[in-house]
């Protein structure tokens, strides 16, 4: 019962956040100056005329109440003012959205189960050269920004190996061999950071559950080291894990925008930053908006999970 | 042993890393390979390649793959085109794409020996060399225009004036064989329709302004497109004195019955937007505001205050109030609009457009338009032609009624009449065409076809098959894929140059901008920065940059080549305010900065002499560098002692040596970038080097401008005295140098206008034998087709219709010259870009023409087909790990 209320009212609080940040990026993006007008250029009327037509000339928030009612009665985020003149936004969202989530999900598909591995081998075997390998590694490509590692891999498996091709393929026949293997290159550029941060969470939680005392009574009980370690630390510390693999997960849909930009991936990644700097509004207010929904949505899940996770864990119970 | 397992797992842990990074080095590159050579195999017709994994020594590498007989042309962008549609593109991304898949009616064609003449140039001078210009042939039409002036004025004598005999009305014969690629057969009817589709007043196309702006534009289009809206004519452009209006009785006043007003929300281009953005934006510092909210309380819904008596006086407190604007009542009628309500209902028959015949297009044009001007922008007929049927169902409409068109936004929606079709496309990522077989110009063969000056032979145009275009962002994406053959071309990057200057592949494109070094010379703002408190007067000084003499030094104080060689080495050395592609006289191409006006132009303005090179001009001017240190010294010892004279600097120890450093406040809009800083960096070292041995030895400086400029308010900043100096540019036309001009003598463009008045500046001109005595700003104006008054109160006027080229070019030469001894503007580099062509294929000349590039996709020949190139690139690679260029 307090799960219940406690996500009622959790919805109540997002759908206020989600219109707060929407009113707020609304009329910040508006408040950017649209482009001047060149002077003595005869295409000035017509710009000036289709600005009047798309209401630029409204006060803000008149402009904010129709957007507002148009996206809460007909899912309607208008057209495209800038980019993709005419092109229903929403349309063009949807066309941008499979291409980063399929490089994100190959990504996520092998980091974590890698990331974690590694984070349980380097925890069962501490203080060991293999630990001490694995941390140290693990702090190299933390610290290394993703796009160092994409202009590597670049460099080195595409134009020295030619293993892969050096952007993703065109078309959206995702799901080919040569399309895979044109998102290879991206997908490890994406990847070494995701498994260096799982791998030391992952060591972390389960170095210091290995040294629980229940750990020691559980292998008095008779159970092997790998049972204990299956049964009993690995569940405590996924108290930890899985909601990072949530947030991995949210990050899929995010997309890298430098990512994108040297591997040619037509993905939304880049498209909130055009929207911005062609001050296409209504392209920029859909990308906000997706990703604040997913954001809230995001914090809600993950919350959620932990009851689902460790029982002990009551969201919204006072006691 | 225990206790070296933590280092030993370091190092491990290291060699692991450091085996990573070891992978980016040791290439062979730099390495060029002399044996590949621009003659190689022809063969048929082709289809795209595509990489894809192949087995190679027991290894999966990634071997290119081609198909005999495709010839396919790879390029990349950093944004590729999303809308080209013709009736509403806005950006070179588009007229890009387009070029793909339109023609035109009349085409430029090199002038080889198959086309020596045109309708230009009928005759075949002495000294014709092929490949020196350029022809205007008929491509879509059948034949060259025929001038019917005297025939329709006689139908329709409400389109053309009753004194006008040609020029206006032509008649313009259609091949039969035109069709896009969706089947539809285009005739005159066609052409009618997308004017009509274009001019359709509730689409609003971007375009629409093209066919009837321009004084030649389509007689009728501007009244069809705007019939039923109000026409807010913006009085900055138009100039008309409250005197030549007339007043109501309610004191607004009226023009030609049209009601004036003071417009809050209208753009005016003078302003370059809003008045209420503007007062909004600047505010306080340009602005009086105590009345503001009282005038904005005057405006109807629209945002129209009637333009009376009692509001220009408050509008005026606005305006004319704060130095910083620098106004005066004089201004005001510019602030003001007449609005003109336009007829509603009008058909389109009144538009000067029609189709006499299934082959036969009338165009009428608002002026008199022959010759080159005629072909180049007076047809526009690439802008109307549209496929109807494909057309009309992209036209959609959203909540709010605004009308959109998706033509031409994908490959199903971009008929073709070119001669390649969009096969695929996808935003932001690729675009690929294949010929069009549906295009009269693989099948004709009298236009399409030119001699190779190279072999001598005969080839029909477009030996490309296939065009596929990749958006590539980073650079070193796009080098990586030219050097393993992936890519037919790469945009040269400034660390390439030590590798690649000297390529045999390496091409250089000139453009059309001289940047300068924008001096500003508004002493009083000089002064007003030196009174502030926080000035120290006794270790800097301002106002040397208004000394002539110091400004001329800065001229010759830097080498313009090392610049280029050290900082942008795509660009070239500028000499005169018009760059070395700038025609002046399209129909001979002849350019500019090779006639003698121009030459004697830089003679004086370098003070060249001339007898030192036996009086030959050419030789002279060939010299000309523009850097001259011991000048410079002298001028630097000549404008110490101006700036003494006048108080600027002193010399309280008498040594000779300024006692003040000249700060200069260099310009920097948008951001201080890195770019920026070492353009500052290397010409802040060259210019120490300058002054030394002079009395400004250590003593000046530039450094970046505290405030940051947008491209709004940058001018300002020169023309206030706010910023010293800059490197400004103006772009213009290739083919008007004169409308450019105006860019350098109007009030309202010139940086220089708080300094140098072009109105009241006369010049003394010797045309034909007479005297002619204009302001500097009057023989700009007249030289640009507006009929002035001379000293004499004889009416003059230069313009395309009135005047021949050499007359033309004489008063180009002499403004240009005046402009130059301002120095305010000091030519310092001219734009360009340099690109390494692919050994796939090569251009048919080397040198290049700013009509013609060097021939384009149209003239391109190829050395392989995409199967042997794929063949030559692998082996290469295999040998070299990439292509040697």
């Amino acid at each position: 019962m307090y799960m219940v209320k406690y996500t009622i009212q959790r919805l109540v609080y997002m759908l206020m956040v989600f219109l707060i940040i929407t009113l707020m990026c609304f009329v910040l993006i508006r408040m950017l100056p649209l482009p001047a007008l060149p002077p003595n250029d005869p295409h000035t009327e017509i710009i000036a005329l289709r600005r009047e037509a798309l209401g630029y000339n409204k006060p803000y928030l008149e402009q904010f109440w129709i957007f507002i009612k148009n996206v809460f009665t007909g899912f309607n985020w208008g057209v495209s003012e800038q980019l993709y003149i005419g092109r229903q936004v929403w349309d063009v969202f949807l066309e941008k959205l499979p291409a980063t989530m399929i490089v994100n999900l190959y990504s996520i598909l092998w980091t974590i189960p890698i990331g974690i591995g590694l984070g349980i081998l380097a925890a069962l075997m501490k203080n060991t050269w293999v630990d001490y390998t694995i941390s140290t590694l693990t702090m190299v490509v933390i610290s290394v920004p993703s796009f160092v590692y994409a202009f590597l891999i670049q460099y080195i498996f595409c134009f020295k190996l030619r293993w892969f091709p050096f952007v993703m393929n065109g078309g959206t026949d995702y799901f080919t061999w040569s399309m895979f293997l044109s998102m290879i290159p991206a997908v490890l550029s994406l990847s070494f950071g995701v498994i260096a941060g799982f791998c030391r969470t992952t060591r972390a939680e389960l170095t210091e559950v290995l040294t629980s005392e229940f750990m020691l009574l559980a292998r008095t009980k008779g159970l092997t080291k790998a049972q204990a370690t299956v049964r009993h630390a690995l569940r405590n510390c996924f108290v930890v894990i899985v909601p990072g693999i949530f947030g991995e997960f949210i990050g899929i849909l995010g997309g890298s925008l430098i990512i994108e930009r040297i591997f040619s991936i037509p993905g939304v990644g880049a498209l909130t930053l055009n929207a911005i700097n062609a001050r296409d509004y209504n392209v920029f207010m859909l990308s906000t908006c997706f990703y604040t929904a997913i954001g809230l949505m995001a914090g809600l899940v993950v919350d959620i999970s932990y009851g689902f996770i460790d029982p002990r864990i009551r969201m919204g119970s006072k006691k | 042993m225990k206790k070296f397992r933590k280092p030993l797992a370091l190092l491990l842990a290291l060699a692991m890393t450091l085996a990573l990074l070891a992978g980016c080095g040791g290439s062979n590159n730099g390495q060029t390979d002399d044996s590949q050579t621009n003659n190689g195999s022809q063969t048929n017709n082709g289809q795209t390649d595509d990489t894809t994994p192949a087995d190679e020594g027991g290894e999966e590498v990634e071997q290119l793959t081609g198909e005999s007989g495709k010839y396919t042309y790879r390029s990349y962008t950093g944004t590729i085109a999303v809308n080209w549609n013709p009736h509403d593109y806005e950006d070179n991304t588009a007229s890009d794409t387009m070029s793909y898949i339109i023609d035109s009616l009349y085409a430029f064609n090199f002038d080889d020996e198959l086309h020596p003449t045109d309708v230009l140039n009928p005759e075949v001078d002495d000294d014709y060399e092929p490949y020196g210009g350029y022809v205007i042939l008929p491509a879509m039409a059948a034949d060259y225009p025929t001038d019917i002036t005297e025939q329709v004025k006689a139908e329709h004598p409400e389109w053309i004036p009753a004194d006008a005999t040609e020029g206006y009305a032509w008649s313009i014969p259609l091949r039969e064989d035109l069709y896009f690629d969706t089947g539809y057969h285009i005739t005159a009817e066609t052409y009618v329709e997308g004017a009509k589709r274009l001019l359709d007043p509730k689409m609003q196309n971007y375009r629409s302004t093209d066919v009837y702006a321009n004084p030649w534009g389509i007689v009728g289009a501007e009244a069809y497109f705007k019939q039923g809206s109000t026409n807010y004519h913006d009085n900055g452009d138009e100039g008309i004195a409250f005197a030549d209006m007339t007043k109501a009785d309610d004191g607004q006043y009226f023009y030609n019955d049209m009601p004036v007003y003071i417009p809050l929300d209208v753009e005016m281009t003078w302003l370059g937007g809003t008045l209420r953005d503007t007062v909004d934006s600047y505010g306080a510092d340009y602005f009086v505001l105590d009345h503001w909210e009282e005038l904005v309380a005057l405006a109807d819904e629209e945002g129209l205050i009637p333009c009376t008596d009692d509001n220009l006086a408050l509008l005026a407190t606005v305006t004319t109030g704060n130095p910083a604007w620098g106004e005066t009542e004089a201004d005001l009628p510019n602030y003001v609009v007449y609005a003109e309500q336009m007829p509603d209902g009008i058909d389109f028959s009144t538009v000067g457009i029609y189709a006499a015949d299934e082959y036969t297009l009338v165009e009428v044009l608002g002026a008199s338009r022959t010759g080159f001007s005629l072909y180049y922008s007076g047809i526009q007929d690439t802008l109307l032609l549209v496929e109807p049927d494909v057309y009309d169902s992209c036209i959609k409409q959203d909540e709010a009624g605004n009308y959109y068109s998706t033509y031409c936004t994908s490959a199903e929606t971009s008929p073709s009449y070119g001669p390649y079709s969009m096969t695929e496309y996808q935003t932001e990522k690729m675009m690929h065409f294949s010929k069009n077989d549906k295009w009269y110009g693989y099948t004709e063969d009298t236009y399409h076809v030119y001699k190779d000056p190279t072999d001598g032979q005969t080839y029909h145009m477009y030996q490309t098959t296939d065009v596929d275009i990749q958006q590539i962002s980073e650079m070193t994406t796009a080098k990586q894929m030219f050097l393993t053959g992936q890519l037919s071309d790469y945009s040269m990057q400034p660390d390439d140059y030590d590798q690649y200057g000297f390529s045999d592949y390496l091409y250089a494109s000139p453009g059309a901008t001289v940047f300068f070094f924008l001096l500003t010379g508004d002493l009083d703002g000089l002064q007003t920065r030196e009174a502030a408190a926080d000035f120290d007067q006794a270790a800097y000084d301002l106002e040397t940059i208004a000394v002539p003499s110091f400004r001329q030094a800065i001229g010759v104080s830097f080498d313009k080549q090392a610049y280029c060689d050290d900082v942008a080495p795509s660009y070239t050395p500028g000499y005169g305010i018009f760059g070395d592609t700038i025609i002046v006289d399209p129909a001979s191409c002849t350019f500019y900065r090779d006639t003698p006006q121009a030459k004697q132009v830089l003679a004086d303005f370098y003070s060249v002499d001339l007898a030192s090179y036996n009086n030959d001009l050419d030789a002279a001017v060939d010299a000309i560098t523009g850097y001259d240190p011991d000048t410079a010294k002298e001028l630097y010892a000549q404008a110490f002692q101006d700036a003494l004279d006048a108080g600027y600097i002193t010399d309280t120890d008498g040594d000779g040596i300024c006692d003040q450093t000249i700060n200069i406040e260099w310009g920097v809009v948008g951001s201080l970038s890195d770019a920026r800083q070492k353009q500052i960096a290397w010409l802040n070292d060259h210019w120490l080097e300058a002054v030394k041995g002079t009395p400004f030895e250590g003593k000046v400086g530039i450094v970046a401008s505290k405030t940051i400029w947008d491209n709004a308010t940058w001018a300002d900043g020169i023309k206030s005295g706010q910023i010293d100096m800059m490197l400004a540019g103006w772009s213009g036309s290739t083919m008007d140098p004169y409308g450019l001009l105006q860019a350098y003598t109007w009030p309202s463009y010139s940086y220089a206008v708080n300094w140098y008045d072009t109105t009241k500046d006369m010049m003394t001109l010797n045309l034909n034998g007479e005297d002619i005595t204009l302001s500097v700003y009057d023989w700009a104006e007249a030289v640009n087709g507006t009929i002035v008054t001379d000293t004499n109160g004889v009416n003059r006027v230069f313009g395309e219709n009135e005047s021949d080229p050499e007359t033309r070019t004489t008063i180009l030469a002499a403004v240009e010259g005046k402009i130059l001894q301002t120095y305010t503007y000091l030519p310092f580099i001219n734009d360009g870009s340099k690109a390494l062509l692919s050994q796939q294929m090569y251009y048919v000349v080397d040198d290049y023409n700013p009509v013609m590039a060097r021939g384009g996709i149209q003239y391109m020949r190829y050395n392989y087909d995409d199967a042997q190139w794929a063949d030559y690139v692998n082996e290469q690679v295999a040998e070299h790990g990439m292509l040697q260029y």
